[in-house]
């Protein structure tokens, strides 16, 4: 019984903030977004059903898993270590290659509402224009280049880390279609003299940040967990490390939207993020502690955030920690 | 008895709903392999003493890992204080080497339990049915009803009588009745002859299948057309285990085999494609 009225109470609450005047939606560049939450890439973001279920969760919008020219198997497991204060990957790029990824977005455009990004990656320029071209063909709303996926040779960073072919990138990009282009960046290259020749190029918004290179032992079989050895890590570890290349990153471009990815666990965390400058936040490894909810949790706490502030728009705190 | 007592204390610390919260896997158990038996020439069962508790439910699985082989989920086969039993058959790279390489005395590394187990009831009429590996988990799942009271009738199939094992152990806890497809041992035929025959002469509560996905749905479908609860255990390539990758999931319904199940209610093995071949039998989903 008692249970139960606390679950009225709980949705009384929701339908009080619903009604009030909150307006929690944000924007990437020409995307609207009902809410700030963003389904990072890498994460389920592989077929259209688990699109729909995230978007079904309550996200704010979706990033797909990094879609290559040809299907990748991926690493051999252990692909994925908890480490308890973070966590480890290297799952190696796993997805079904852009001709079947095709068919997939399609669907999920038909019948998702929300934003979708594509990540795209490549190891050539051909490469990435040949997975945009098909990927806006089916209908994606925006491409996001993985510019630092850190365990893939001949991707990801490697790709990031050379910046005149970055450059090309992007331009050919935004030449090819007017669709809005994002750049998924890891701590390893947030120069910010970089980002600006990005940005000259025409780049439309910075994700940031990627997982951060890292390595895990096992010390009772003496060998590394990963199958790949080195892996990202994401989590709640790296949330600082995030905040600070946002807070750069929006110091440095007022203008440009960040999505600001990297630990966020809770409300608070993307309450963080936002006033370090980030206009949405990306969702990702929390997903294994809280499971698809997280996305309801965190808008309901960006409400509560706000009504206890008395803030009436997201935008009324995106960066303001940099208006003191 | 004592078994039986501290069987009793287990159960009590299993919660009784059907989502354990999330546990953090900071680290791998390790566990040392203190007996190995050839049930088959394919399958092997290996007992395992674990350096501390993890108090699995039944249906729930682990992933063991080789360093520099790779890492496999495994269904609990058995568990009780500190000890694990695991059925592995020989079908990829990992499973052979565990065939080959792995000894008595050799240590493993586990992870905590992953993932969704069966619903548990006591003092209920239930049926158990399976066919090769699959039997794994219906044995521990067995082994915990028995002691909650349930009356047990277990189907278990196989191809032909050189793969037929677990009878014994089944039979200790259950009224087990044996299925071959060549009629070398038990009923000539399938489990799902045996289950038409059974179901026609009692009513059960729930049934608990696992195996192919073929047998499942068939299992399903004679199940919900009597409308019976059953629950099924899935199978998918698994890999981080947590359900973010996505690997394991479900077509078209986005259900994740590592985090939502494996243990799923058996009326979505209709919804999913391999099923939708209709025969023309009315099939009702309600129970």
């Amino acid at each position: 019984m008692y249970k139960a009225l606390n679950n009225l109470d709980h949705f009384l609450e929701i339908d009080f903030h619903e009604n009030s005047l909150i307006d929690i939606s944000t924007s990437l560049s020409k995307l609207s977004l009902r809410n700030p939450t963003v389904l990072a890439s890498g994460i389920l973001g592989s077929s259209y059903s688990l699109l729909k279920r995230v978007a079904d969760a309550g996200a704010g919008a979706l990033t797909t898993k990094t879609i290559t020219k040809n299907p990748r198997e991926g690493y051999v497991n252990p692909v994925f270590v908890d480490l308890g204060y973070g966590y480890l990957n290297a799952i190696g790029l796993r997805n079904p290659g852009v001709d079947d990824f095709s068919r997939e977005l399609s669907k999920a455009k038909k019948y998702i509402q929300i934003p979708i990004i594509t990540s795209i990656g490549g190891s050539s320029l051909e490469e990435f224009i040949y997975v945009a071209e098909k990927m806006i063909e089916s209908g994606s709303d925006a491409l996001e280049i993985n510019l630092s996926c850190a365990h893939v040779e001949g991707y990801g960073l490697d790709v990031g880390s050379d910046v005149k072919l970055t450059q090309e990138i992007i331009k050919h990009l935004k030449s090819i279609s007017s669709k809005p282009v994002f750049a998924k960046i890891s701590l390893h290259q947030s120069k910010l003299e970089v980002l600006e020749k990005y940005v000259d190029a025409g780049l439309d918004g910075i994700s940031a940040i990627n997982t951060v290179k890292g390595l895990v032992v096992n010390i009772d079989t003496l060998s590394p967990i990963l199958s790949n050895i080195l892996g990202g890590l994401s989590g709640p570890c790296i949330k600082p490390i995030a905040l600070a290349v946002v807070y750069e990153i929006y110091r440095e471009f007022p203008d440009i939207p960040i999505i600001g990815v990297g630990g966020i666990q809770s409300s608070e965390d993307a309450v963080e993020m936002i006033l370090a400058g980030a206009s949405a936040v990306g969702i990702g490894s929390a997903i294994v502690r809280k499971d698809l909810k997280i996305f309801m949790e965190i808008t309901r706490g960006l409400k509560r955030f706000m009504l206890d502030k008395g803030f009436k728009s997201i935008r009324e705190f995106i960066g303001y920690i940099h208006r003191r | 008895m004592n078994d039986k007592s501290s069987m009793k204390k287990q159960l009590n610390n299993m919660a009784r709903s059907m989502r354990p919260p999330y546990k953090v896997q900071s680290r791998y158990i390790v566990g040392e392999v203190c007996r190995i038996r050839q049930l088959t020439p394919t399958i092997k069962e290996y007992t395992m003493e674990l350096k501390e508790e993890i108090n699995p439910y039944p249906g729930q699985f682990t992933m063991l890992w080789i360093p520099n082989i790779g890492e496999i989920p495994l269904s609990f086969a058995d568990y009780s204080s500190h000890t694990v039993k695991f059925i592995i058959s020989k079908v990829g790279t990992v499973t052979t080497y565990v065939h080959q390489n792995i000894i008595v005395g050799s240590r493993v590394l586990l992870r905590r339990p992953l993932g969704n187990g069966f619903t548990l009831c006591s003092s209920k009429n239930c049926v158990l049915i399976g066919g090769g590996y699959g039997l794994a988990p219906l044995y521990y799942l067995g082994k915990v009803l028995s002691m909650n009271n349930c009356k047990l009738k277990t189907l278990i199939g196989f191809k032909n009588s050189s793969q037929v094992f677990y009878v014994e152990e089944f039979s200790e806890i259950s009224d087990t009745y044996v299925s071959t497809e060549d009629g070398g041992k038990g009923f000539k035929g399938t489990v799902i002859d045996i289950l038409k025959n059974v179901l026609r002469e009692e009513t059960y509560d729930i049934v608990y299948a696992c195996g192919k996905e073929e047998m499942l749905t068939k299992v399903v479908r004679e199940c919900l057309v009597k409308r019976i609860k059953v629950e099924v255990s899935l199978e998918r390539i698994i890999k981080c285990g947590l359900g973010i990758c996505g690997s394991c999931s479900i077509e078209p319904l986005g259900l994740r085999v590592c985090r939502d199940g494996p243990v799923f209610d058996g009326s979505l093995l209709l919804l999913t494609g391999q099923s939708l071949e209709n025969d023309g039998e009315q099939i009702c989903i309600k129970h």
